[in-house]
């Protein structure tokens, strides 16, 4: 027999032993419950976005047809992955914009032909067009080859900010700008060389951030948005686990105070509010207007026996943007005894009008609570907005504002529960809130087979001005500047 | 012979030696390449990442290749190769464990303290002692312990991935329920071709009765109170899985062992109920408890269902040591294998 006419014969082997299989067990929960993946049937996206490709879930469909209409154009895919080509995608989303996609779905399955439709809300918002985050193995307590990514939202491009190949595989915590400006951001290098690394208008400084008297280096805080000073929490953190229900990784604070760095002067500052041994405080960050500061305070247990009583409330105290001084007294907004339950990282969206912030059951690392789910407050009138569009049923949270205030995104463990990963979610100026979608990436299946969390997703209007041979040279060569 | 011809027959002997070389490779060192295909990696990768295998790196990995296969009699026919290793140790242990002998043939091999039961994570522990790390918990039943090991795992595995880390994970959550965790994993061994039977036949609509009553077993060991505990709190997490299943009898030997390992008698007094297991080990421990506390009469040795061949030996053991001013030299060939013996001469190896 020739070779040639084995040829459709091995092809099709070939065909059926690469073909992808799904899990579908049916009247078994799954991650995939969908028709689609990515789920994006009805959401809202930013006209700048990159193609949205998704494949059909059911395993035993086959002949898909999908049909995208809008402003008198259209476009037709075959085949159970659905994949655009940039410019196409564009041009679509430009026809739409401020409108509707209309989408046609059509498949056979063995029990029938299947029909849907669905439909892209195209919002002439646009999303800050970078994102950054931390790619990490849900490893509980250690770490291997983290990077710090910066995808460009417009497209599928992405380049590491801060990585372990020129940091000798130091540990590396989460980049966080301030109001969405690529110009002024902050993040840490831990361990042997490292600091908090402070991007001001791409000038890279080494800051050794611990002063005298205080609990540790600082954790979490964001800066200014004039940028001369930081606020910060310090922490003593534990991690713990728990062995019943699937709730896996506990992590609390045994103390926790907060302080301003003044990067001008090179001083800590510590405050007796929030000095309180009897109090922890945490997650601090500034107002729109930069004359307030939110945290989270809870009054202080015995840990870890006491762990389910940590609830965390939601407070401001006002801050002097001249001196970096907090005043006094703290203003509780929302009270997590009174409620039950514990606030964690709230943001300020960049307009003054909203405060988001996470709300778990108790304590203070929520991202392995499945009950933790997000929460809006119009801060015109301290009245919280119904967000059941936006939460799942695994925990919702670390999220960041884009600069216009008309988007967020957060990590969202929906789905698997285990893996993190970054959802947008649209904000009205009457505060209707979208459903919302997941990062788009060039291949479909890019989540199926991801092992690594994206862990603080946080939006810039532009890229941050250094990259990680640089960071490795500020990490090799840069002494870290002392704070006293 | 024309040069053409001769150039061929070079390349073709090349080509014949390095294939032999390689068989005879294979054949040497066959779990090296099981452990790589556990990995998820070729044996050219492994050997850039684990270097060239010796017997006794090859015997590590045979004992972790068959323990993630649960071919328990294979494991311990590994182990009697082993030379003195925390994860040899390791391995017979929790071999001994399955056949309940964990306690009757603890120190009939060598013991590093507690890091022959538990194996250490931590900044000081080598990549496959973490890849290991999780089979003892597996086997107890604690799925928090098991499954966070296997992410450690394959955090540190080189191609961050893997079957050996992926089934592992996979079931963890199958024991647990949580079958959307569970289906991400599956999802990937599906799309392994060599996983795929393995992941089709743990599908939860695909179990058979086998399958479905070896999750029931394993269901049966689950914690089912809820104490938040350190990583390294394996006394509390033993007693935890204890409190929920009295009759787990593979976590109440390995909390006895580990008590008696780290030489805290009153935490094994504490923790041992004799009606609820047995051992030689555990009398021996007893007679040291009980000459020490005063209490060698024959209600506690009834109590305690000590041997009066045990309390002889005791006695003996007790008589040479006080004559020989504390020397093992008169005691190692008779008592060498007692638990008297581990106590009073035993002693941790800091580095």
């Amino acid at each position: 027999m020739r070779i040639s006419r084995l040829i459709p014969f091995l092809l099709l082997l070939a065909s059926v032993a690469c073909a992808r299989v799904d899990v579908r067990p049916s009247g078994v929960e799954t991650d995939r419950t969908a028709p689609l993946y990515p789920d994006y049937r009805d959401v809202t996206v930013p006209v700048n976005i990159a193609p949205l490709n998704f494949y059909y879930t059911d395993p035993d469909g086959r002949r898909f047809e999908t049909r995208f209409s809008a402003g008198g154009a259209s476009r037709t895919f075959r085949g159970r992955e659905v994949m655009w080509a940039p410019k196409a995608w564009k041009k679509l989303l430009a026809a739409a914009a401020g409108g509707d996609i209309r989408v046609e779905s059509a498949y056979e399955s063995p029990s029938g032909p299947v029909r849907f439709a669905w439909t892209l809300h195209v919002s002439e918002d646009p999303v800050d067009p970078y994102l950054t985050y931390r790619l990490i193995e849900p490893g509980f307590e250690v770490w291997d080859d983290l990077e710090i990514v910066e995808r460009d939202l417009t497209s599928f491009a992405t380049r590491p900010i801060s990585d372990w190949r020129n940091t000798e595989n130091k540990c590396m915590n989460c980049h966080v700008h301030t109001q969405g400006r690529g110009d002024l951001s902050l993040f840490y290098l831990r361990g042997q060389g490292g600091g908090a690394i402070l991007n001001r208008g791409g000038a890279l400084r080494k800051l050794n951030l611990r002063g005298p008297g205080m609990i540790s280096s600082t954790v979490y805080g964001e800066i200014h948005p004039a940028g001369r000073f930081g606020v910060f929490s310090t922490n003593v953190i534990v991690p713990g686990m728990h062995p019943f229900g699937n709730r896996r990784m506990e992590v609390f604070d045994t103390a926790s105070d907060l302080c301003v760095a003044d990067f001008d002067a090179n001083r800590m500052l510590t405050f007796p509010e929030t000095a309180r041994e009897d109090v922890f405080e945490t997650f601090p960050v500034f107002s729109a207007d930069g004359r307030s500061v939110y945290y989270c305070a809870a009054t202080a247990r015995q840990l870890p026996a006491q762990v389910e009583e940590m609830k965390y409330s939601l407070v401001r105290i006002p801050f002097d943007p001249e001196t970096g001084t907090l005043g006094a007294p703290a203003d509780t907004l929302w009270s997590g005894p009174a409620h039950d339950a514990s606030v964690c990282h709230p943001k300020a969206s960049p307009d003054g009008r909203w405060l988001l912030f996470t709300v778990a059951a108790y304590g203070t690392f929520p991202i392995n609570h499945r009950e933790c789910d997000l929460a809006l407050m119009d801060l015109r009138t301290g009245e919280l907005v119904d967000m059941d569009a936006v939460n799942a049923d695994k925990s919702d949270t670390y999220h960041s504002w884009s600069s216009n205030s008309r988007w967020f995104v957060f990590a969202s463990k929906r789905g698997d529960g285990m893996f993190g990963r970054p959802w947008f979610c649209h904000v009205s100026a009457d505060g209707t809130l979208s459903k919302p979608f997941l990062l788009p990436q060039k291949d479909p299946h890019f989540y199926d087979s991801m092992l690594r969390s994206f862990n603080v997703p946080d939006l810039g209007d532009a890229p941050v001005g250094f990259d990680a041979r640089q960071i490795g040279r500020v990490w090799r060569e840069m002494p870290a500047e002392s704070f006293e | 012979m024309n040069k053409k011809r001769i150039l061929i027959l070079a390349i073709a002997a090349a080509v014949l030696l390095a294939g032999a070389s390689q068989v005879a490779f294979l054949l040497r060192y066959p779990y090296f390449r099981k452990y790589a295909v556990q990995n998820g990696i070729s044996l050219r990768e492994a050997r850039k990442a684990w270097g060239h295998p010796d017997q006794l790196s090859e015997v590590a990995m045979g004992l972790t290749v068959e323990a993630a296969l649960e071919n328990w009699d294979a494991v311990a026919a590994l182990a009697a190769e082993d030379r003195k290793s925390e994860i040899g140790t390791y391995y017979y242990n929790l071999a001994n464990a399955h056949r309940g002998q964990l306690a009757d043939r603890l120190l009939d091999y060598y013991q590093p303290f507690e890091r022959g039961l538990f194996l250490p994570v931590g900044e000081r522990s080598t990549p496959f002692q973490i890849a290991c790390a999780g089979d003892v918990w597996f086997a107890l039943g604690d799925m928090s312990m098991a499954e966070r090991d296997a992410m450690l795992g394959m955090l540190f595995s080189p191609a961050h991935t893997g079957p050996r880390y992926l089934r592992r994970l996979a079931e963890t959550n199958l024991v647990t329920g949580d079958y959307e965790a569970a289906s991400k994993y599956l999802r990937i061994l599906l799309n392994t071709p060599a996983e795929r039977a393995w992941a089709q036949e743990r599908l939860p609509d695909a179990w058979s009765p086998e399958y479905r009553a070896r999750i029931g077993r394993k269901r049966a060991l689950l914690p089912r109170l809820d104490v938040v505990h350190g990583m390294d709190q394996t006394q509390l997490i033993l007693r935890i899985l204890l409190h929920s299943n009295p009759d787990n009898r593979m976590a109440l030997d390995y909390l006895l062992c580990y008590d008696l390992l780290t030489k805290d008698l009153d935490a094994f007094v504490a923790d041992y109920d004799p009606d609820r297991t047995a051992s030689h080990l555990y009398e021996e421990a007893m007679l040291i408890f009980l000459a020490a506390k005063g209490g060698m009469d024959g209600e506690n040795f009834a109590h305690y269902h000590i041997s009066e061949r045990n309390f002889n030996r005791f006695n003996d053991f007790v008589r040479i040591y006080k004559r020989d001013g504390g020397s093992l030299q008169n005691l190692t060939e008779e008592f060498g294998k007692t638990y008297w013996y581990f106590y009073y001469f035993a002693k941790r190896n800091e580095n």
